[in-house]
């Protein structure tokens, strides 16, 4: 069986699909470390443009936000990201009409769940992104997504924000996010040295103060907070690291 | 910068009102602005009763002129009390804006001096904050009963939402426990924004929108002897008279000694029911009275949807493959998500239990009511019926805040429960 492995990124991912497409059984991934059986032979897909076109304008022909999609799938942490798109594309270009609708269909439920995965944990941290005030007016802000979601968070917070300066930062994936008042671009960032304003502590406090304030001590329910709030994410958040 | 202390009583004075949404509106930002709004509305954190905080809620002053009985900040109480001024607010939600701890600004307060002063400081303070610090966020504020109409008008072209508490479900026990407060002065404003708003629609008003997330209310639950039928009915009257996006419940906690008042707490389960109740009659196309008979309560062992359904097992099965979407909404375990799947699905295929299982649509209760391809898999004695659903929905009570919680998805969007 052949095993196509990218490098991880949408190119070379639309690329092996066009190799890939015509295989009766095969893998297509960007996972390394893919367990591999006695018969497997391993391609190493490299980007090339024509290939990729071709792919990307098939998936248009039949609905043409399906490669917008594609892209939120392959953002995912899940392992089997690329071969559940693959799946995917292999359905809507056979079908020769858009799937997404299609609910029953097993390769749209997996394709579905993954994308809601990926656009609920964006959704989820256009909330609880926290940023910081540094002593040059930047706002700065560190998290750790599951997914690799900063260009969307990116977009959000450009048009909200849009008069700051301020850097998104997944310490995860040692990516950045930056955007100087006019345009944002992505970047490699390791680590980052910040010194804060003179008033970002005051400000923190205050909040933390609203969050234990706001709380209806005779209502506890524990559970729900941590379901809308999992517990991965406070690490972050200045009101949850806080002696009550 | 404003006092740590202030804010805490402040905080804790305006705690008690439900409405937290932030959805609804559109509101762009401008050149040289700061926000905008998003119109799912989004949650910044939540606190230990598991509701969301998404807007900074807080009183601009608890010193109120008024007496009413079930209130903490009631002119007799011994209380802290305290007053911001409309820098030190502006101060705060831009600050607090800037970090994303939160999506905008609730505004509230009690009434001091008179009416028509606090109303205009609070329209000064949302007006500042628009006009001099150019924020396009949220902002829901709070209107004050017997303030000057042209005030109110004027706050509601600064602000996404505005809500105007009807506080209790009868006029009867208004005169009782709130009786500075008249149904006129809460509904006459009500009924002028509703008629500003309908205008706009009507001309198709497109920049300056009046209340882009139109009103909200919200009623005690269980401070007075009304029933679950009469809350309803009141409740379905706003929803078609005054087109409220919102009528929130706040079941009664005794934090106020008094003889007017009962001594116990309405319990949080009756909350529960009445927002399934509401649930219903917004998204479910069902009517008052299928659900609750005018001097009756809602069950406190079954859903109101179950209950329904208990009544009227002439109607069921339905079969999945065919049944119209009306008719799947009041299918017990059926939300509005998993009907809109299957009615996207079934275009496609026809669905066994196996599809329906698959496309993760509980079956637990749904399984008595429907059919697939003609098969059925639930039990055809009512009795045993009724027990199975009794145990389904035992578990019910620990879940119940999560009406709290605005879920705001791009599909709960797409099933209108926005």
């Amino acid at each position: 069986m052949k095993i196509f492995i990218t490098d991880g990124s949408p190119e070379a991912f639309f690329t092996a699909v066009f190799d890939a497409f015509a295989e009766k059984e095969c893998i297509v991934t960007s996972d390394e470390n893919v367990q591999l059986a006695f018969d497997s032979q391993v391609i190493r897909t490299v980007y090339d443009e024509e290939k990729c076109e071709r792919v990307r304008k098939g998936i248009a022909r039949y609905d043409k936000d399906a490669e917008d999609d594609v892209l939120f799938v392959l953002r995912s942490c899940d392992p089997l990201k690329e071969q559940i798109a693959f799946e995917y594309i292999k359905k809507l270009m056979k079908s020769k009409t858009a799937v997404k609708k299609m609910l029953s269909l097993p390769e749209v439920i997996e394709f579905n769940d993954i994308l809601y995965k990926v656009t609920g944990e964006a959704h989820r941290l256009k909330g609880l992104l926290r940023f910081m005030e540094s002593r040059d007016n930047v706002l700065y802000a560190p998290y750790s997504p599951d997914n690799d979601i900063t260009d969307i968070l990116m977009r959000h917070f450009a048009s909200r924000l849009k008069n700051e300066r301020f850097v998104i930062h997944d310490v995860k994936r040692k990516i950045a996010g930056m955007y100087n008042g006019h345009e944002w671009i992505m970047n490699y960032v390791g680590e980052a040295e910040v010194y804060l304003s003179e008033y970002e502590r005051a400000f923190e406090n205050l909040w933390k103060k609203y969050y234990l304030a706001v709380n209806i001590e005779e209502r506890p329910h524990e559970k729900q907070m941590k379901r809308s709030m999992p517990v991965r994410y406070w690490k972050f958040l200045p009101e949850k690291n806080q002696k009550t | 910068m404003i006092d740590a202390d202030k804010l805490e009583i402040l905080t804790e004075s305006a705690k008690y009102d439900v409405s937290c949404s932030s959805s609804g509106s559109r509101r762009t930002n401008k050149a040289g602005g700061l926000g905008n709004a998003s119109v799912g509305g989004i949650c910044h954190s939540f606190t230990p009763d598991g509701r969301c905080i998404s807007l900074l809620k807080i009183l601009m002053s608890n010193d109120c002129i008024y007496d009413c009985e079930y209130c903490p900040n009631r002119r007799s109480a011994d209380v802290r009390r305290a007053s911001l001024t409309p820098d030190e607010i502006c101060e705060l939600v831009i600050n607090f804006y800037r970090r994303n701890y939160i999506e905008g600004l609730f505004l509230s307060s009690a009434v001091f001096g008179n009416p028509d002063k606090t109303m205009e400081l609070m329209t000064e303070t949302v007006s500042k904050l628009r006009r001099v610090y150019n924020f396009n966020g949220y902002i829901h504020m709070k209107g004050i009963p017997h303030a000057d109409g042209a005030l109110v008008m004027k706050a509601a072209k600064l602000a996404d939402r505005m809500s105007y508490n009807v506080e209790l479900p009868s006029e009867k026990s208004l005169k009782l426990l709130a009786p500075q407060k008249t149904k006129e002065s809460l509904l006459l404003p009500m009924k002028s924004l509703n008629n500003a708003i309908e205008y706009d629609k009507q001309n198709n008003v497109r920049r300056g929108k009046v209340l882009p997330a139109g009103q909200t209310t919200q009623m005690i639950i269980g401070a007075s002897p009304e029933c679950d039928g009469q809350i309803l009915k009141l409740t379905e009257a706003l929803y078609r008279n005054m087109h409220l996006k919102r009528v929130y419940y706040s079941s009664y906690i005794p934090v106020v000694q008094s003889s007017k008042l009962p001594a116990n707490g309405a319990g949080l389960l009756r909350e529960h029911r009445l927002y399934q109740a509401d649930w219903l009659i917004r998204f479910y196309g069902f009517d008052v009275n299928e659900i609750c008979g005018e001097d009756e309560n809602l069950s406190p062992d079954y859903d109101p949807k179950c209950a329904w359904a208990l009544r009227n097992m002439h109607l069921f099965p339905v079969e999945i493959n065919t049944a119209p979407l009306e008719m799947l909404l009041r299918v017990p375990g059926i939300g509005a998500k998993s009907a809109y799947r299957i009615t996207e699905a079934r275009k496609f295929s026809k669905l066994d239990f196996d599809n329906l299982a698959k496309m993760r649509i509980v079956l637990k209760r749904a399984r008595h009511f429907i059919t697939c391809k003609g098969k059925f898999c639930g039990t055809d004695s009512l009795a045993q019926v009724k027990t199975s659903l009794l145990i389904s929905g035992s578990g019910e009570i620990n879940e119940q805040l999560t009406m709290f919680s605005e879920p705001s998805t791009a599909l709960s969007a797409l099933t209108g429960e926005i």
